[in-house]
């Protein structure tokens, strides 16, 4: 039983760390990436990852908090990808240039949003 | 020791509320002072008053932005020179 | 020159703030009227003051009166900004929403409604209170605008909630000084503090405050999300 409460800390730990690597990660690469779209993805994904490890870290070092911390996992999970999707599409919509370098435009090949271009 | 943490945030603000003078596109000034009022939201937070904080966040942060971006869509983006 | 007039104004201002918040003595003694609070609100001398927290101690049973004025003014304020919208077009939306933010909102706008209530119901009990419930109400009407062009709010029911709320504080006031001897008087006792239904009138205007701002602030939405 103690053995099982020491992996449960220990494990607990690993996914703080591992979340806040994640949300260190992504206003660097708010910082560094080029265009808006690769912004928001490093500004929403690993800020997703790394809130969901984080929170599910401290349920493990807490288990008292457990039930209240799935639904915060839950509401995250539910809003941050649509935010996300709705910030990329007007982005888009608004002919926010694509950077220099990228390579393909999946959208105007497959003319999804044609009237848009 | 949380004092020291906050000198940077209050910092960051000082810097926002001085730059939404300088800047020419309205919505972005508008987003440069909700971060100054989500920065009080926090300051409120450790200040020990959560029920300001949580006023604070929902109808300074929340509803006077929307209501500034609506008008400024109703009306005209940039600044005049 | 326009930044630098600006500049100094804002300067002006803050370094009057400054001069005048230095000279007032925070912290040092009490006042006769924190006196007063702390006697009866923190210390429980006072049977009639039940909730959790001084602040909404203060702000409900002591100042209720200014809690009154503070919807009003809310209620002008929206009404004036209604008729500042009024006539302006807005702009023609080229598109619509996507399946994805549709059906996201569908999912959570019955909890950011959850939410609402729960903030303004717990209201004795937990930080929060009227006015954050009664915005985060109106935050849910404004992400089903934000989903669906053509929806249309129901005005009226935002009308008659508004008012009705609005003379149901009055009527709670005017039976505390028929009973008490003063406007907005506990009529109902404390109860046990900590319990949901306890407290006595500071749950009941708490929810009626919530009601009216959230209907208030609804029919701002919706008057600044559609041509009038």
């Amino acid at each position: 039983m103690i053995i099982l409460n020491v992996i449960r800390v220990y494990a607990g730990y690993f996914f703080l760390i591992i979340g806040s690597l994640f949300l260190f990660l992504g206003p660097l690469g708010i910082l560094r990436f080029p265009d808006v779209y690769n912004r928001l993805q490093a500004g929403t994904k690993s800020t997703t990852l790394g809130a969901i490890s984080a929170l599910f870290g401290i349920g493990l070092l807490e288990p008292g908090w457990l039930g209240k911390i799935v639904i915060l996992i839950l509401f995250i999970l539910l809003t941050n990808p649509v935010s996300s999707h709705a910030i990329g599409r007007s982005a888009y919509r608004s002919k926010v240039p694509l950077c220099g370098k990228s390579v393909v435009d999946k959208c105007e090949e497959e003319h999804i949003y044609k009237e848009a271009k | 020791m949380i004092d020291y943490i906050l000198i940077p945030l209050v910092l960051v603000m000082f810097a926002s509320a001085i730059s939404v003078i300088f800047i020419k596109d309205l919505i972005v000034a508008v987003i440069v002072t909700a971060v100054v009022d989500l920065i009080t939201v926090v300051l409120f937070f450790f200040l020990q008053a959560p029920d300001v904080a949580i006023t604070q966040a929902s109808i300074v942060v929340g509803l006077t932005t929307f209501i500034f971006v609506v008008a400024i869509m109703r009306t005209t983006r940039k600044e005049e020179e | 020159m326009r930044h630098i007039f600006a500049l100094i104004v804002v300067g002006t201002l803050g370094l009057g703030l400054f001069y005048t918040l230095s000279h007032i003595p925070f912290g040092k003694g009490l006042s006769e009227v924190s006196k007063y609070y702390v006697e009866n609100a923190i210390d429980k001398n006072d049977p009639h003051a039940g909730a959790t927290n001084i602040v909404t101690d203060i702000v409900v049973l002591y100042r209720g009166f200014d809690t009154l004025g503070e919807v009003t003014v809310l209620f002008l304020a929206a009404t004036g900004l209604s008729v500042f919208f009024f006539g302006l077009k807005k702009k023609e939306y080229t598109c619509e929403p996507s399946l994805i933010v549709k059906r996201g909102t569908g999912i959570i706008f019955p909890f950011i409604l959850l939410l609402g209530v729960y903030i303004f119901v717990h209201g004795h009990l937990t930080p929060g209170g009227g006015f954050p419930g009664g915005v985060i109400i109106a935050t849910g009407v404004l992400l089903i605008y934000l989903c669906c062009r053509d929806y249309k709010a129901p005005h009226s029911l935002f009308k008659v909630i508004e008012g009705s709320m609005g003379t149901l504080f009055v009527i709670v006031g005017l039976i505390g000084l028929i009973v008490g001897g003063s406007f907005l008087f506990n009529f109902l006792g404390a109860g046990k503090t900590g319990e949901l239904v306890s407290a006595g009138i500071i749950p009941i205007l708490y929810i009626v405050i919530g009601l009216k701002v959230g209907a208030e602030l609804s029919g701002l939405v919706k008057d600044t999300m559609e041509d009038v």
